[in-house]
């Protein structure tokens, strides 16, 4: 195992380095200068601008510098928010973006398994049908427009929660919905399916013919096995969540990164266009590590090593 | 794209039936002049507030904070008109290159004396090419600032000194007629050194690492929260002006949700998109709030149709503008007559409008079967009998919008013309202007101040903004004589302009296309904000609430 997770970190800080050396020499290409008001300098002054930024060096010497920044923690200052270091921007932003984000992973697990496994077991009845009807209904709906309907109608005219901002829990219940609602529904599309099968297994008839409760079937046996595979789609929600909120956190007025990403890379805003694509990268590869290993824990049939225990 | 236009189709659906449940409802009472007992108003905001170092601000959110948290020698209020703020007399040498300013007693918000040498260190500052401003050209004028800017000279050097504390004397090297509105630029506002050097690089990145001498101090500002507060300052020398005692400022980026919250009563004025601006005119709320920001076709020069006058007469004139403005744009822009935009500038012994007294009715009429005279001549003159040509803006939907309507306005009109639209991001466009790798460009200039020359400036040969390479020595040598021989002259410098400017619109050299205005709704009884179109946008200083 030790040796595995040596090799896993090599190999995730080898990805880290290619996305930061891939990212640096694109953005590079990019044209135009980082300054907001570069319509009304002239040549000499952006020439001015450039010297006492360093962006008037070599790329391969910005590319060094940049990398030597990142070894010792360093991610430069933004550009947008003048003298306002990128570690700060970030850590000052990611906070809401994560306990969203985490809040949606965790209300559309929860309510996914609950109506997947509602559905299952009542398969081929109304029950089964209402809750495939909302499965297809909440991957349809993309996030952004039932955050317009959920602040419209539950924010704005039953006035029972905030319209937007960020304050209390209470305000980031309509985003968490909003943001929730695709991956409830395909953990319930998912559960439903895999419990389906799990139920007419011969292990689950033994059970049954042991005499077990209907509840110590479901619960113990059928949805404990049919969660296995749910492991697999963590890793792609959290991805989807930290880089799709972007709409959701400006129609919520909520302080997150996303929008910040996409603005940077608008305005050329060098520093903070690596700081988050770092800071993605480095989320994913961590993600993916710990489905694996996570993975391995659970299931028996998957070992990491390929070693026997 | 199809998700973004469901998106947009919901917003409408909704909006429109606030419409109509909004015509039901009672109007409030609105024009009563008895103050409000919560003198509080809590204004909405497009966009974060990125810094509050006057020296290196970029962004409308921070120099509008700035404005009012802070203040200079003037203050600028309706219709641009300066008057005293910190200055309280002033005086201009004979020769109108040296202005001396007396100051007059007041504090910061850390109990320390606003001195003339605080204006001297926040100037040296700011042209120090190691601060790196953006808006360090605005000195240029004031001595030696050409060569500080470059390197070559100390910021030191600068042509400003303060004889005593509460004298202040500014030596130019060149006339600035301009001059006095500058001083009402938050980058002319004086910064307290001790602070600056207190908060080291932190200066100017949250509420906090500030000192403020203006009527309200800033607080609650993280440096990258959406929400803060203006609250009134108390060690503030004209705080029996400021009626309110509290801001809130809110930041949200989506229209529709500013509108919610100011349905909801949590903001008193919220930004419309163009959708909202069209089903909301009516509403008893609605204003718009002219820019001086004008949008134009530029021509590049060195393709040989465009150095066809006719050709370029022909173009501007198949553009139906007030049908653009009306039914494409929707969002209270107006036509623009000419380059400079309206309400920026009046004649200073007539007080006529200077875009009204310098408009030229080729600028921006339509006369279809005259442009079809003009496009036959002109292509005969260049010798061809098609004309191939992109037309090249930025890639909002505004942009395209724009884009496709001159296209059809252009091919639909003139025979033999075939027109491709190019649409990217604004980086890559500015890039594309700067070096003139254009045909046609739709882009906009905003004035820095309210002047003509900050737009006027733009077109002559010499200017390095100036893409397209457009040139004529009678335009220059007016601009030149306004900024020289007839610079201490109002009367003559404004004749020069106004000549130039319908010179520009004769030529076609640029053709004028609209003026950018923000539709809001404000709330009727909020009064006494004051906006202006040029340099800082809004002054709260004498704001209040009524019942």
């Amino acid at each position: 195992m030790g040796k595995y997770l040596v090799k896993r970190i090599f190999y995730m800080l080898l990805t880290l380095f290619l996305v930061a050396t891939i990212t640096f020499f694109l953005m590079k290409l990019m044209p135009g200068s980082p300054y907001a008001n570069q319509q009304k300098m002239t040549p000499e002054q952006l020439q001015i601008m450039n010297e006492q930024y360093g962006l008037n060096k070599p790329v391969w010497q910005q590319y060094l510098i940049y990398l030597l920044g990142l070894v010792k923690g360093d991610l430069g200052t933004s550009f947008q928010y003048s003298n306002q270091p990128v570690s700060y921007l970030i850590s000052s932003r990611i906070g809401p973006s994560g306990q969203l984000g985490l809040q949606a992973i965790i209300f559309g697990l929860v309510i996914g398994i609950v109506i997947g496994a509602i559905g299952a077991i009542n398969k081929n009845t109304w029950i089964d049908t209402s809750s495939t009807i909302l499965s297809i209904l909440g991957i349809s709906i993309p996030s952004f427009v039932l955050a317009v309907l959920l602040q419209y109608y539950v924010g704005l005219k039953l006035g029972w929660l905030p319209i937007a901002d960020w304050g209390g829990f209470s305000y980031t219940i309509l985003p968490t919905i909003a943001l929730g609602v695709g991956p409830l529904a395909e953990t319930a599309r998912f559960i439903r399916t895999e419990m389906v099968d799990v139920l007419s297994s011969d292990y689950i008839e033994l059970a049954k013919a042991k005499g077990l409760t209907k509840f110590g079937v479901v619960f113990h046996h059928a949805l404990r096995n049919s969660l296995i595979p749910l492991v697999t789609l963590i890793g792609p929600y959290t991805v989807a969540l930290m880089t799709g909120s972007m709409v959701v956190e400006n129609i919520f007025s909520i302080p997150g990164i996303g929008e910040q990403f996409v603005k940077s890379i608008l305005t050329n805003d060098f520093p903070t266009i690596m700081g988050v694509t770092m800071l993605y990268s480095a989320g994913l590869v961590v993600v993916i590590l710990l489905t694996d290993i996570i993975y391995g824990i659970i299931d028996p049939r998957i070992r990491l090593t390929g070693r026997r225990n | 794209m199809k998700l973004k236009s469901v998106l947009k189709l919901s917003g409408v659906l909704a909006l429109s039936v606030v419409v109509l449940a909004a015509c039901g409802s009672k109007s409030s009472s609105s024009d009563s002049k008895e103050l409000a007992d919560k003198q509080v108003i809590n204004w909405s905001e497009t966009a974060e507030l990125p810094s509050m170092d006057l020296s290196t601000a970029t962004d409308t959110v921070s120099f509008n904070m700035l404005n009012n948290t802070n203040e200079g020698l003037y203050s600028i209020g309706k219709n641009s008109k300066v008057s005293n703020a910190l200055a309280t007399k002033t005086t201009i040498s004979k020769d109108g290159m040296t202005y001396t300013f007396n100051l007059r007693d007041s504090k910061w918000s850390n109990g320390d004396d606003v001195t003339a040498q605080d204006f001297v260190y926040s100037w040296q500052r700011t042209v120090n090419p190691k601060t790196a401003s953006q808006y360090g050209y605005l000195f240029s004028g004031i001595k030696n600032y050409d060569a500080i800017s470059t390197g070559k000279m100390a910021p030191t050097t600068l042509g400003v000194k303060a004889t005593d504390k509460h004298t202040l004397v500014v030596t130019l090297d060149k006339k600035v007629p301009y001059f006095k509105l500058l001083m009402g630029f938050p980058s002319f506002y004086p910064q307290n050194q001790k602070s600056v050097e207190k908060f080291g690089s932190k200066y100017g990145t949250q509420s906090k690492y500030m000192v403020y001498n203006g009527p309200f101090v800033l607080d609650g500002w993280t440096g990258t929260n959406l929400n803060w507060k203006l609250k009134k300052n108390n060690t503030y020398w004209d705080k029996k002006a400021v009626k309110l005692t509290e801001m809130n400022f809110q930041v949200s980026k989506d229209n529709t949700t500013s509108y919610n919250l100011y349905q909801s009563k949590k903001l008193d004025m919220t930004n419309l998109s163009a959708e909202q601006a069209k089903t909301l005119n009516m509403d008893k709320d609605y204003i718009t709030r002219k820019q001086a920001s004008t949008f134009y076709l530029q021509y590049n020069q060195k393709n040989k149709l465009f150095q066809n006058k006719k050709i370029r007469q022909a173009i501007s004139l198949v553009i139906n503008r007030k049908q653009f403005v009306d039914k494409i744009l929707g969002d209270g822009s107006t036509v623009a007559s000419g380059l400079v935009s309206t309400g920026l500038a009046s004649n200073p012994k007539t007080g006529t409008d200077f875009a009204k007294e310098s408009a030229v009715k080729m600028a921006a009429s339509t006369d279809v079967t005259e442009a079809k005279k003009l496009w036959k001549a002109g292509l005969k003159e260049v010798g061809v009998s098609k004309a191939s040509f992109s037309i090249m803006s930025e890639d909002t939907d505004k942009a395209k919008k724009t884009n496709e309507f001159l296209q059809n306005a252009i091919e639909d009109n003139l025979d033999g013309a075939d027109v491709t639209l190019i649409n990217i991001p604004f980086k890559s466009r500015l890039a594309r202007s700067t070096s003139g790798d254009f045909d046609i460009v739709v882009t906009a200039w905003g004035a820095d101040f309210s002047d003509p020359i900050s737009f006027l400036d733009l077109f002559t040969s010499d200017n390095s903004q100036n893409g397209g390479k457009w040139k004529n020595s009678e335009y220059d040598a007016l601009i030149k004589a306004s900024k020289t021989t007839d610079a201490s002259n109002p009367d003559k410098r404004w004749d020069d302009l106004v000549k130039a400017e319908k010179i520009l619109m004769e030529d076609q050299g640029i053709s004028p296309l609209y003026q950018m205005s923000q539709a809001q709704l404000l709330r009727s009884t909020v009064k006494g904000v004051i906006y202006n179109g040029a340099g800082v946008n809004y002054n709260f200083k004498g704001a209040y609430v009524t019942k």
